[in-house]
């Protein structure tokens, strides 16, 4: 989509972790040829939905962080795919650091040298799976303008940070109960001036003061007897606490780049949103926990790290004038005086230490977003139904809408649709060089990039990723199948009967697999392949006459990873490799 | 009358050169008839009100017109505006050139970012807009990031949002962070080839970054004293230094003036003014300034004993931030709404004012309400003291807060961002009176759409006979200004021009 201008740059740059994808297995489980950035997600690459975010905001230098053996396929898609190549600006620079596992967490990724290196200035930290349809720039406006009066200058060390919670509940067809949460206890934040124009996310605003995921939040409460732990200290200096559990973390941070110290700083930090944030959030209120962290000399402008002399350049930050204290809308911050001394006369003076300059940690702010159904969209996928369920909502966004999602064609022009074949438009996504057979019928899906599709196909609530094959006949309801997966219809009867038993043990789960095989009952629907609500591997063959019901088929893993293999089915493993 | 369509017609094609001739003519033609109708219409209706209304004659029919002159008058009223009087409308007229009633909305009077709205809106009734100040309208405030100039750097595109929010609000406060962003753009700047740094500077790089920050707000006065100084600062500099050194150069001066215009003469002043609080003292102040600030704390650490009032008003509420200041310095502070003015003027022994601006004949603009507590405190006696920079010394004249002024939007005055449940607040009960009362009469017009629906504030876009207004400043005379403290000393406001002269020009 081209974009009519370009906005200003607001002067930030931003990383984009591309990481494995663990809860996506079925599509992801070799990153070296499909990693999970490149999961088309509405017929686009996932990385496309930050990539876009981002240049809508002005952002252009992006790095792309990879482990080393993603890099390649990630780098490839970026010179020749056509979505993204379609994007306008440079090309975003991928980077693999050498000590960048798989399993690496993101803070420990923002250790490495060359991450370090590569954050000259504040930066965006988003996660490739992250999709968005509220314009990234509202966010930031609100990030620059909470940002104390003259933290405007790039390398001050007195900027906040911003990041990004989405309800997880309130929206039909897309929230689940299974979807993750996060633990956030938020205050609000002072009160706007005037009352913010309509469209402005300031009324969202608060700062953090507690966040970890809710996993930790279990270990927790199961370590003090189904109690959380609070220090009284919060409730002193914030009377006004909110809870929420409901909330999810986007991964979209705005951070200073002082932030990059802190993280370099503290070895033990494992994952920005937990640990980075987390500690951060706490140091804001916790008395000595900031010291502790070496924040005092972080925000001072000591450099753990004197590799980086040049990077930063000069650090004086020798503000005799603060515009701040100017304004008419701020009050001054309490004197550091030495309060009244509160001990009688005889008490004396030696037993009070003298109390240390109060370290004034940067507010960490949260955009809350409201749960509401009309409330835009924001989004992680990284669980196959929400893969589903948004490519579905987003293949339901009427073409040309304000939303920066949709699509223009909701029926690609070079798709080629046989007779009496129906597709509903109002919800179905079909992209470029798809061929639809005859008397189809197509609901509320989103079929890829080269499919094709046989006759008497009826598909509903299907995700299809590129180049899949879908025989005559075959009924899919919810489904969502892998890049180039074969699902065999009642023209693919060819086969031997036999063989449909060997492909129904290859279905691996626990649900049960009804198999019907041609010999068994002579009706006449019987070699009709019936696929509901199953997950198909990239390269997969669904035999025909196979009937499924929550089913994950995918090629077993030659290493034998998952228990309980039987000798046939990695047969049928190596066939489908074969493929 | 009929003369007047050709220069209407050519000050449109001015600002809408892009509409094709046809349709201007079209348009113009149409104007015209407008005109006369309501010039016909005019001359029917009650004659003591056309002199003020000035531009709103074009097409509303004289009786709306009776009504909407009412509920402004109203509304500038309770806001401690003064009230426009014919007599005075024409002396101010006759500062700009006599155009007649068409004139007033089609020229830009006070900046060049405040053009063509009003213009472009003169088709359709428009509500939002209160005729007689339709000059001061911006464009549009910019909500968002979107269509910004791409040269506009970073440090002033967050300068512009937090100006444009309030989170830096303030004459002094928003001159030395413009000062301190442009530091930055400035050394983010690289003089193209085939030209030199003064030539280039000015006129390519620093101009987009005026122009955003105008867009956000209205310049105060300060900045555009500060952005005249660094025009000619960069303008002289020699153009074969070489860049870094030039530009080195300029930051360091940028932090000299930023020092001896505002730090030093903060303090400076700061240093005269306290000696006018004594022991026992009951300080009046308005709003929130940062000087008056700093001398009441300054007296306050000096050891004097006295007393401060806080007046406050809606919708910034910068008198909070003051009161919360002081109280924690451990000040004595009382703290009174607006409409508590005449209650607590008479416990008052001296009136501490800051200012947006002191213009040349000696008036001071500042927080919209500061004239009515300077002149109750007149009334009371109780003398009335404005401590201002020379940096906000105006060449500029005004009589009254029509000419000069700043319109904030006025969504600004709404209690809350979402519109309540029509059936628990009624008619926008919580907020000033006059409004109140006009959007009652909105109610009762016959001719409204639906009026079974109770209406909330919120909707005052749709109520036909209901305006907004939200100035930002008004104008004190200078008889009720006892003295101005300025780093030159303790002046009467008569010789603001000779500050002006002395500090503003000769830089």
């Amino acid at each position: 989509m081209p974009h009519a201008t370009h906005p200003p740059s607001p002067g930030l740059q931003a990383l984009i972790l591309c990481g494995p994808g663990l809860s996506l297995n079925t599509f992801t489980s070799t990153p070296s040829t499909l990693p999970k950035c490149l999961l088309p997600v509405a017929n686009r690459p996932m990385l496309w939905y930050p990539l876009d975010w981002c240049h809508r905001m002005g952002i252009y230098d992006i790095t792309l962080i990879t482990p080393a053996d993603a890099a390649p396929p990630l780098e490839a898609a970026l010179r020749s795919h056509p979505v993204l190549t379609s994007l306008s600006g440079p090309r975003p620079e991928v980077l693999a650091p050498k000590g960048l596992e798989m399993t690496s967490g993101t803070a420990e990724l923002l250790r490495l040298g060359e991450v370090q290196r590569a954050i000259k200035g504040d930066f965006v930290v988003l996660s490739c799976d992250f999709v968005s349809e509220i314009d990234g720039s509202r966010v930031m406006q609100q990030w620059m303008s909470l940002n104390p009066a003259l933290a405007a200058a790039s390398f001050s060390r007195r900027k906040g940070g911003l990041a990004v919670y989405y309800p997880t509940h309130g929206r039909e067809g897309i929230s689940s109960k299974k979807d993750e949460t996060d633990f956030v206890a938020t205050v609000p934040f002072s009160r706007p001036n005037v009352m913010p124009p309509t469209g402005s996310l300031r009324q969202g605003v608060e700062e953090v003061v507690m966040v970890m995921p809710t996993d930790t939040l279990n270990d927790t409460l199961d370590e003090n007897k189904q109690a959380l732990p609070i220090r009284q200290t919060l409730l002193a200096k914030h009377g006004n606490v909110k809870i929420r559990t409901k909330h999810r973390d986007a991964h979209v941070y705005f951070l200073p780049l002082w932030v990059k110290d802190f993280a370099a700083r503290n070895e033990k930090f494992d994952s920005i949103s937990e640990d980075v944030l987390g500690w951060w959030a706490k140091a804001g209120w916790q008395q000595g926990l900031a010291e502790k962290l070496g924040l005092d000399e972080v925000l001072a402008g000591k450099r753990s790290t004197d590799d980086e002399a040049a990077n930063g350049g000069s650090v004086d930050e020798h503000e005799e004038v603060d515009a701040t204290a100017l304004s008419s809308t701020r009050s001054a911050p309490a004197p550091g005086r030495q309060p009244p001394q509160a001990f009688a006369t005889r008490v004396g003076n030696s037993t009070v230490p003298p109390p240390r300059p109060k370290l004034a940690v940067p507010p960490l702010l949260a955009y809350m977003q409201p749960a509401s159904p009309t409330q835009p969209l924001i989004r992680r996928i990284d669980t196959a139904p929400q893969l589903a369920s948004l490519s579905l909502h987003i293949a339901r966004l009427p073409p040309s809408d304000t939303s920066p999602l949709a699509h223009e064609h909701k029926i690609h022009p070079s798709a080629t649709i046989g007779q009496q074949t129906r597709i509903s438009q109002e919800d179905c996504l079909i992209a470029e060089n798809v061929t639809i057979g005859t008397r189809c019928n197509i609901k509320e899906s989103v079929v890829g990039a080269n499919c094709e599709i046989g006759s008497n196909v009826r598909l509903t609530k299907c995700v299809l990723m590129d180049g899949v094959v879908v025989g005559d006949g075959v009924q899919m309801v919810g489904c969502i199948v892998g890049k180039r997966a074969r699902v065999e219809g009642s023209s693919a009867v060819g086969v031997k009967a036999g063989e449909a038993e060997v492909d129904g043990a290859a279905m691996k789960g626990k649900g049960k697999a009804k198999q019907k095989a041609s010999a068994q009952s002579g009706g006449e629907d019987d070699d009709k392949t019936k696929l509901t609500e199953c997950e198909i591997a990239p390269f997969f063959v669904v035999e025909a006459g196979t009937e499924a019901k929550g089913e994950t088929m995918k090629a077993f893993d030659p290493e034998g990873e998952v228990g309980g293999d039987e000798d046939e089915d990695v047969d049928v493993g190596d066939e489908d490799n074969e493929e | 009358m009929a003369e007047q369509g050709g220069p209407a017609a050519q000050s449109k094609a001015v600002d809408e050169s892009k509409v094709s001739a046809a349709e201007l003519k079209k348009r113009a033609k149409a104007d015209k008839q407008a005109r006369r109708a309501a010039q016909k219409e005019q001359e029917g209706g009650p004659a003591e009100v056309a002199p003020a209304t000035n531009g709103a004659h074009q097409e509303h029919l004289a009786q709306a017109q009776g009504v909407q002159q009412d509920q402004k008058g109203k509304v500038a009223h309770a806001k401690g505006l003064q009230q426009p009087k014919p007599s005075k409308q024409g002396g101010q007229e006759a500062k700009q050139d006599r155009g007649g009633p068409s004139q007033a909305q089609n020229i830009p009077l006070r900046s060049r970012a405040a053009p063509t709205a009003p213009s472009k809106e003169l088709p359709k009734k428009d509500n939002t807009v209160v005729e007689l100040l339709s000059h001061l309208y911006p464009i549009q405030r910019r909500p968002n990031l979107a269509g910004v100039s791409k040269d506009v750097h970073p440090a002033v595109l967050a300068l512009g949002l937090q100006i444009s929010t309030y989170e830096i609000c303030g004459s002094s406060a928003r001159c030395v962070a413009m000062l301190l962003a442009f530091k930055e753009a400035i050394q983010a700047y690289t003089t193209p080839r085939d030209t030199s740094l003064p030539r280039h500077l000015v006129s390519h790089h620093l101009s987009p970054q005026i122009d955003h920050l105008r867009s956000c707000r209205p310049l105060a006065e300060s900045m555009g004293n500060a952005i005249r100084w660094l025009k000619k600062l960069i303008v002289e500099l020699d153009p074969d230094k070489l860049e870094h050194e030039a530009k080195d150069f300029i930051c360091e001066e940028i932090d000299r003036f930023v020092h001896e215009r505002i730090t030093v003469t903060d303090q400076a002043i700061a240093a005269s003014a306290r000696n006018q609080i004594r022991t026992g003292s009951v300080v009046l102040t308005y709003a929130k300034s940062a000087i008056v600030e700093k001398t009441v704390l300054q007296a306050h650490e000096q050891g004097t004993r006295f007393r401060v009032i806080v007046v406050d008003s809606r919708p910034l509420f910068e008198g909070k931030r003051l009161a919360t200041s002081l109280m924690r310095a451990g000040l004595e502070v009382q703290y009174v709404p607006f409409s508590g003015l005449a209650h607590v003027v008479k416990d008052a022994t001296l009136v501490l004012l800051g200012a947006h601006s002191m213009l040349s004949n000696g008036r001071l603009q500042s927080r919209v309400g500061t004239a009515s507590i300077a002149l109750q405190a007149h009334k009371a006696d109780v003398p009335v003291i404005v401590c201002c920079e020379s940096v906000k010394f105006s060449g500029k004249v005004a009589l009254d807060s029509i000419v000069l002024n700043e319109i904030a939007p006025p969504e600004e005055l709404l209690l809350s961002a979402v519109p309540e449940k029509p059936h628990t607040y009624p008619v926008g009960a919580a907020t000033t009176a006059a409004v109140g009362k006009s959007a009652a009469t909105g109610k009762d017009a016959p001719e409204d759409d639906e009026p079974a629906k109770l209406k909330t504030l919120h909707d005052w876009n749709s109520a036909a006979n209901l305006r907004l207004l939200n100035p930002m400043y008004d104008i004190t005379p200078a008889e009720y200004i006892r003295m101005v403290i300025c780093e030159y000393g303790s002046v009467p406001p008569s010789s603001v021009p000779v500050v002006h002269r002395l500090a503003n020009e000769g830089m």
